[in-house]
């Protein structure tokens, strides 16, 4: 197995390399669901699947994770996790279809439950939603699956996937999971099946990474606070690249995704070029992983090669490179010494809000 | 869509005001910006920021020249300055048009050096805008003023260029089909103003095409007599810097009030709609800049102390002179003249 595949090894050795489970959000991540008034949620029912417009590159994205991990002698599994309610199943199922994109289960909220109980302001709730049925899908798996997970920042996906992912790993206790549940108000009865849920499941350092995909182009240091696990990106291809670099996809993917960008939705290759140099710039993607990608890309007819000899930027890309990894070493020698900080939940929800109360203002 | 070089270490308040203008403009407008300076710092705004980054891309220089630093000294100093860097990148074709808020002279200074002059044009003129009075519905509220600071005194052939430089603008950016233009002068007479601008009057009437509107005097500016004023460089920057001294009295003055006396708050709280305009008539940090007329490319110079908004209609605005290939109108203007 080549180095691309540097992610998919994480097995090599072992008589059975752990499976690999990805997890996506449904509105805004995978789908360009328009819902922000009442006139466009009211549509959303009596849309078909042929209405259901997908976000540019996600199709080719998702599309490549399973013959990617097969690739690499790993089994993969792809789930959609959805706060819309169970009544349009039936034509997102058909969407998914039409797409030809891999499923092996889909979740969707009862929104009914919550109607019938006249609690009409938990109908927008999907912490508590989505915690429960991360764990509930989690004690399905076998003790060592790895899970990437793919959410967007129109909600709290990134909180709820890392509050996941540090209970998974016991790096929050039951307590501290309790306070976040209490502070974004999820029902009683969604907190307390979530505290049993997460009390029972098997402890694992599951979750590889967190992206979310920035429909609302919220500023990326939004996403600081919950560490290097989540990336945050502005669109496919940036998410394809650290994909790529992680050893999750290879490089034909990342072009296939690129390819859609131009094709779909008339990125120049201007925008191709910007956006891998944004997601470097960013310390998501090391400046050898940004040459190869973008040589390929050139390759593919994408990006003209003129996009690899600005004027000194082989010279700027190597010294960043070379900074990146003296950081690296640096926060791993930390690590090592000091165990690393863990997220302050509270810090990250007064965050959170502040930045909601300003979105209003706005 | 154009794409704009923007000096990012250029303005008072850079480059914190110009890397959000940038990152505003990526998100209303398809506009592709290079912003040239520091890569660290750009980037640590643009994370604090709402952007799109597929529009915006940093070309690195850690060199700028200051709003109080000598443009020839500090030239001769730097190897990479922001502002040379970002006009060689319209020099070479990879950037359209040119946005800086930064020191002016260094600016004039770098267009010269990387830019050529139009054919036929003697000098080039730094144009700006101001408010004036709206006659009609539709009219633009803001005429031009040339030059206001690339010259000091002027032959008169250099005015008469100025008339049209300015007129062939207007026609592009403001969209009137015949800008009126006015010479600046000290009576409506046109013996008036002593032998340059009386030659230049002589000239101006004598061109066919341009609606030359004569002589006008100082109090004619602000009330909308003419969409393009013409003017030596020394008088035109002497009004400019007259008109923000007025506008920061006005508001030091109605703050001071309010300040003191209840009835003033009470005033001004009831009159609070037009003043609220008023002020952002006169405020010059709003305003998208102005061109350096007369260069083969496009420039834009914002003012100084420019905030985001301005930045952001300063890169509209040159996308807008790009696309109405406003130097070529300036070109085929001068050739006709000739």
């Amino acid at each position: 197995m080549g180095p691309r595949f540097a992610g998919l090894r994480a097995g090599s050795g072992r008589h059975r390399p752990p499976l690999l489970v990805y997890r996506w959000d449904l509105d805004k991540t995978y789908l360009r669901t328009e819902f922000d008034t009442v006139r466009q949620l009211l549509r959303v029912p009596f849309e078909g699947p042929e209405d259901k417009v997908d976000v540019p590159g996600v199709v080719e994205l998702i599309r490549a994770l399973k013959p990617c991990a097969e690739a690499g002698g790993r089994t993969a599994r792809i789930y959609f996790l959805s706060a819309s309610p169970p009544q349009i199943g039936k034509v997102i199922r058909a969407k998914l279809a039409l797409d030809a994109v891999p499923l092996d289960g889909i979740v969707f909220k009862n929104q009914l439950h919550y109607l019938v109980r006249g609690k009409f302001n938990k109908l927008r709730e999907q912490v508590g939603f989505k915690l429960a049925e991360l764990f509930r899908s989690r004690h399905a798996l076998p003790a060592d699956a790895e899970e990437v997970l793919f959410g967007d920042d129109g909600e709290s996906d990134a909180i709820t996937y890392s509050v996941y992912a540090d209970t998974l790993a016991r790096r929050i206790d039951l307590g501290e999971l309790r306070a976040v549940l209490s502070r974004v108000r999820v029902d009683s009865r969604v907190a307390e099946e979530v505290l049993t849920l997460a009390s029972t499941v098997t402890p694992a350092d599951a979750v590889r990474k967190i992206f979310v995909n920035l429909d609302r182009r919220t500023p990326p240091v939004s996403f600081h606070r919950l560490g290097e696990r989540v990336v945050p990106t502005f669109n496919y291809l940036q998410t394809a690249a650290v994909l790529h670099t992680d050893g999750y996809i290879d490089l034909a993917a990342v072009v296939r995704v690129a390819r859609s960008l131009v094709e779909g939705a008339g990125y120049t290759a201007e925008r191709l070029a910007n956006s891998l140099a944004d997601l470097g710039r960013r310390g998501h993607l090391g400046a050898a992983g940004e040459r190869t990608i973008r040589a390929q890309l050139a390759q593919a007819g994408l990006l003209p090669p003129s996009f690899r000899d600005r004027r000194g930027e082989r010279w700027r890309l190597r010294a960043r490179e070379g900074l990146r990894l003296l950081r690296g070493r640096f926060r791993r020698l930390r690590a090592e010494v000091t165990r690393p900080e863990p997220v302050d939940y509270q810090v990250v929800l007064d965050d959170f809000e502040d930045a909601r109360r300003l979105r209003r203002a706005e | 869509m154009p794409t704009i070089a923007v000096d990012a270490a250029g303005g008072d308040h850079a480059p914190e005001a110009v890397v959000r203008g940038v990152a505003q403009a990526s998100l209303e407008t398809g506009i592709q910006c290079l912003l040239v300076g520091e890569e660290d710092r750009i980037q640590a705004i643009l994370d604090r920021a709402t952007y799109n980054p597929e529009l915006i891309s940093i070309v690195h220089t850690r060199e700028k020249i200051g709003m109080d630093e000598d443009p020839r000294l500090a030239f001769r100093a730097k190897r990479d300055p922001s502002i040379l860097v970002a006009a060689q990148l319209v020099a070479d074709g990879k950037a359209d048009a040119l946005v800086s808020a930064g020191n002016t002279g260094a600016c004039v200074l770098a267009c010269a050096r990387t830019f050529h002059v139009i054919p036929g044009i003697r000098r080039t003129a730094l144009a700006s805008v101001y408010p004036r009075q709206v006659r009609h519905p539709g009219q633009d509220p803001l005429a031009i003023v040339l030059d206001v600071g690339a010259t000091i005194r002027c032959e008169p052939i250099e005015l008469v260029q100025f008339a049209l430089m300015g007129s062939a603008y207007a026609r592009r950016i403001s969209k009137i089909a015949a800008p009126r233009v006015g010479l600046l002068n000290m009576g409506r007479e046109e013996t008036k103003g002593g032998e340059v601008l009386v030659e230049a009057h002589r000239r101006l009437r004598s061109i066919e095409g341009l609606n030359f509107v004569g002589n006008i005097e100082g109090n004619d500016l602000a009330t909308g007599e003419a969409d393009v004023i013409v003017c030596e460089g020394l008088v035109g920057n002497a009004i400019l810097k007259m008109v923000e001294g007025l506008a920061d009295v006005f508001r030091n003055v109605t703050e001071a009030g309010a300040r003191g006396s209840l009835r003033w708050r009470l005033g001004l709280a009831l009159l609070g709609a037009p003043l609220r305009r008023l002020r952002q008539l006169t405020d010059y940090t709003r305003y998208g800049g102005a061109p350096i007329l007369g260069f083969d490319r496009v420039f834009i110079k914002c003012h100084g102390r420019s905030g985001e908004s301005a930045i952001r209609n300063a890169v509209k605005v040159a996308a807008k002179a790009v696309r109405d290939e406003v130097p070529r109108e300036i070109a085929q203007a001068v050739a006709e003249m000739a």
